[in-house]
């Protein structure tokens, strides 16, 4: 016998479904995979053009997402203002909603009949649905929440008293902002860029239906999976095994700081 | 020429009523049980809270005036402020804190120097705040507070929750700091033995309780 206080008995084998679940399929992909040919499989043309296309987009979503996420987490975590939960909601909306629904309401107000859509179109002849701009747009929608709800935790965490000395010693509120909040959030900062990131390189279901599944133009690394496995291609489970290591990677790097940061602000 | 203060400041049911007049060169002690708005009123001078309603005036220059709707931000005061667990940047290194701000342009001077003799500081200006003692990182807070011109000294419990031998230490080091110093200095402290040895004069929080709670500071 262990010497200690004991569990539950029996919890172990109630928890094993859960992890079997997630595990499993892992480990499918990566023993299915031929590795011989895995590199000829990521590197043919229509591949070679999804990663590159899904590397572009995705840091240009979430170079985005820092831009204009981090004043909207500030704010949430900063500053009283009216209808503050109902921005809130919104903010993370896209976190409960099906992607494909969000790919459709962008279709619906920036499309080519779009509310807004229609009218870009008339007045300066911008066309945003199915364009490389489209899914740039998807991912961000998917993956911007990610980043308000970690900064918002962040940037709740940061001692209001240090950012005051920051003050009175002669910092502006930008200044302050630049050298001392932003340099305390740093670490949580970083876990969500990556955060964001992995899952703007995941998105589907907005892509396909905002931006549509256009070989070189639109068609991200998921979308490409999905055309081979529909078309019965041997590149699908290459492509798979590849975001797969992308999103072990990602959480190695990061060794569950992430969990943290939306737990405390990782602080 | 002196330090003004006559406000007022309401939260919910909570009333501060804030009357005092420091003088350069003096050092005023307030007491006060916890959540009587010692800190609030530091706020206030500093420029962190705005009042409700009144006045705030260093040397005749207007800090905070409800009638004229004027307010001087934190920035622009000329405040230097030590607070309750030193209120230093852990990201930056010890030398970064003492520089920050408008120390900065006393970098590789002689007051920098001073500085850091003064508070004891060169073994640790490589070393980040969380890697500190308390006693260290008060010293370091007391050596920004130095080295920043200043006209209003601000100390918020210095040396709440410090061990007995960092108390002695970081007092010993507010006491060589305020004999050289020009300016106003409110010291907020829970420990008489402190007053004693460092305040010129002292204020005390009284609290009037009804429906409302009503603070009064008064010198």
């Amino acid at each position: 016998m262990k010497r200690g206080l004991s569990a539950p008995r029996g919890l172990w084998l109630i928890a094993l479904p859960t992890v079997a679940i997630v595990i499993v399929p892992v480990l499918a992909v990566f023993w299915r995979t031929d590795w011989s040919s895995f590199l000829t499989s990521i590197s043919n043309e229509t591949s070679r053009t999804a990663l590159v296309l899904s590397l572009r987009t995705s840091l240009v979503a979430t170079s985005l997402a820092l831009v204009f996420g981090t004043p909207v987490a500030w704010l949430l975590a900063n500053r009283d203002f009216k209808f503050k939960s109902l921005v809130r909601a919104f903010c993370v909306l896209p976190m409960v909603l099906p992607p494909v629904v969000g790919g459709v309401a962008l279709l619906f107000a920036f499309g080519r009949r779009g509310v807004v859509g229609a009218r870009l179109d008339e007045w300066f002849g911008i066309q945003l649905a199915f364009t490389e701009t489209a899914a740039i747009m998807a991912q961000f929608f998917v993956a911007a929440p990610f980043f308000i709800l970690v900064m918002e935790a962040a940037f709740d965490q940061v001692d209001r008293r240090i950012v005051g000395a920051a003050r009175t010693f002669g910092a502006g509120p930008w200044r302050t902002f630049v050298t001392v909040t932003l340099g305390l959030v740093r670490p949580s900062l970083l876990a969500a860029l990556v955060l964001t990131w992995a899952r703007a390189l995941g998105e589907f279901g907005a892509t396909i239906a905002f931006a549509g599944n256009t070989a070189g133009r639109t068609q991200t690394v998921p979308l490409a999976v999905y055309s081979q496995l529909e078309s019965g291609g041997d590149d699908a489970l290459a492509l798979s095994t590849l975001m797969m290591i992308v999103a072990v990677s990602v959480l190695i790097a990061l060794r569950g700081r992430w969990v943290s940061a939306l737990r405390r602000g990782g602080q | 020429m002196s330090l003004e203060i006559n406000c007022h400041l309401r939260r919910g049911k909570f009333n501060l009523e804030v009357h005092l007049t420091v003088a350069p060169g003096a050092v005023l002690a307030i007491s006060g049980e916890n959540g009587s708005g010692k800190t609030s009123t530091l706020d206030m001078i500093a420029g962190l809270l705005a009042c409700t309603s009144g006045k705030i005036s260093l040397n005749g220059k207007v800090f905070d005036d409800s009638t004229t709707s004027q307010f001087v931000q934190p920035e622009l005061r000329g405040v230097a402020t030590v607070f309750q667990g030193g209120g230093l940047f852990g990201h930056l290194t010890v030398e970064k804190n003492v520089i920050f701000g408008r120390g900065a342009a006393y970098r590789n001077t002689p007051r920098f120097d001073s500085a850091i003799e003064q508070f004891n500081l060169a073994e640790l200006l490589s070393r980040k705040p969380s890697t500190l003692s308390g006693g260290q990182r008060q010293r370091v807070a007391l050596a920004r507070a130095f080295l920043a011109p200043s006209e209003v000294l601000l100390l918020d419990e210095p040396t709440t929750s410090l061990d007995a031998t960092s108390r002695d230490e970081v007092r010993s080091a507010m006491k060589t700091f305020f004999e050289t110093y020009n300016g106003v200095v409110v010291l907020v402290s829970h420990d008489d033995a402190e007053i004693d040895e460092l305040a010129t004069n002292v204020a005390r929080i009284t609290i009037l309780r009804g429906e409302n709670t009503t603070a009064v500071l008064h010198d």
